[in-house]
């Protein structure tokens, strides 16, 4: 299980955002270059379509692999007031193997993306990871060399933590008021409902380029 | 890793494979001064692709496979034997195929038994069972060099290693004998040196050995 947010920010607040980051986790940024293969079953695998993602990070001096796969979101009246989404996440570290082996069994290409930026792992209530990315597409099979931004000068942020049916509660917790530190920079929510840029943005990212960093919270 | 080879127990024409000699294989390790050590155990699982109509489920390999390792407590080997792929994975993979639901466990097996050291090598004598039976289908015996991890440098050691056990052996007198079928491990994509990945695919090539004895058997009375 995983507790996820998402919001967008343009690439211009980017720096003051890493600004903001930096003081409030205590860590060092990682860079981030993953290739995401997404992949679908075949028609007649399965009663029901299943996706699979494979994950490669370019940014390891050996490219290494992991399967993900996404389940459902938590559902019922309780899910609808929480503003961080609860859902099912398996993965798995796999060898180089995996693409050919998921091709083998009947999974085909839907899409693939290339995700570009850095990301903060750390602990404030929950193990959190904040990844700030720009989404780009490849205009050939698997040329990640030539991809190009899906939303040019629009960034994705996604705050994740894991979680368990046993935890989630403090788990949403943690996520949810470590997002309003974010708040004068993007608004974060659930995958799916868009709330496009804030408005404070602009001045909140003067304020912190001009701060220098600031001290941390 | 140190290299390893996986045997298995090859029946006479007209007999089968049963408990009895699985004692004196047992035996005979002891008797050429094999220390007992502990249980082993790995397990191998069969998968058969899930269709909304069983016609269909020609389209997908029915020779998928995975296996856990008793080295390897936290990692799991995926197989497709025909295509020669093997997966090395965290042990999450066979939580994430089950959310797939794309393939089900259509059975599933353990290799089961003890473990010998005998100087520099270590020996484990197993029997096939399915899990949820008593049902003896095999014998197995995995055959262990400890100094080297190079499958060709270790080669000669091991072939006298095995034509010794062989000898030890046949003094028993038993309806059958061990035979060692080494895969062509190049076409996996695996390297000259040992990995458990090496053995998963040693593990996969004996299981079609034994359903093929078995097969054998059933065409024969039939």
């Amino acid at each position: 299980m995983e507790c996820v947010v998402q919001g967008i920010i343009e690439t211009q607040h980017v720096e003051a955002l890493e600004i903001l980051l930096q003081g409030l986790c205590g860590v060092h940024k990682e860079r981030l270059r993953t290739h995401e293969i997404c992949l679908k079953s075949s028609p007649n695998l399965g009663t029901v379509s299943s996706e699979v993602r494979i994950l490669c990070d370019l940014e390891q001096p050996e490219p290494t692999w992991t399967v993900r796969h996404i389940g459902g979101a938590m559902r019922g009246a309780g899910a609808e007031q929480i503003s961080v989404l609860v859902r099912t996440m398996v993965e798995s570290k796999v060898s180089k193997n995996v693409l050919r082996l998921f091709y083998a069994l009947g999974y085909k290409l839907d899409h693939e993306l290339l995700r570009v930026g850095f990301s903060f792992h750390f602990q404030r209530g929950a193990q959190i990871t904040v990844t700030v990315s720009s989404v780009n597409k490849m205009l050939k099979l698997h040329a990640t060399d030539e991809a190009v931004p899906v939303t040019p000068g629009i960034q994705l942020v996604e705050v994740t933590a894991p979680a368990s049916a046993e935890s989630y509660s403090e788990v949403v917790s943690a996520v949810s008021s470590f997002c309003e530190y974010l708040a004068p920079l993007l608004h974060l929510s659930k995958p799916g409902i868009s709330t496009g840029v804030v408005p404070t943005a602009a001045a909140a990212a003067a304020s912190l380029m001009s701060d220098g960093g600031g001290t941390p919270l | 890793m140190p290299l390893k080879w996986v045997l298995h127990w090859q029946p006479n024409a007209g007999s089968t494979v049963n408990s009895q000699i699985l004692s004196e294989v047992s035996q005979c390790v002891e008797s050429i001064n094999g220390v007992k050590e502990g249980r082993w155990r790995a397990t191998l699982t069969f998968y058969k692709p899930h269709t909304r109509e069983p016609t269909q489920a020609s389209e997908f390999p029915r020779d998928f496979l995975g296996i856990s390792l008793p080295e390897q407590p936290n990692k799991y080997y995926l197989i497709i034997r025909g295509q020669r792929i093997v997966l090395e994975a965290d042990s999450s993979i066979q939580t994430l195929m089950e959310k797939l639901q794309s393939y089900k466990t259509r059975v599933a097996l353990y290799f089961d038994g003890f473990q010998y050291q005998l100087g520099d090598f270590q020996l484990r004598v197993g029997k096939v069972v399915p899990t949820h039976s008593e049902n003896l289908r095999g014998i197995v015996m995995e055959v262990e060099y400890l100094p080297i991890s190079s499958m060709e440098k270790g080669r000669q050691v091991m072939e006298e290693f095995v034509d010794i056990w062989q000898e030890a052996l046949s003094k028993r007198s038993l309806p059958g004998h061990f035979v060692h079928i080494e895969p062509n491990f190049a076409d996996y994509g695996l390297a000259d040196s040992y990995s458990s990945q090496h053995s998963a695919v040693q593990y996969a090539t004996v299981m079609a050995q034994l359903i093929a004895t078995v097969q054998a058997v059933q065409s024969m009375r039939s």
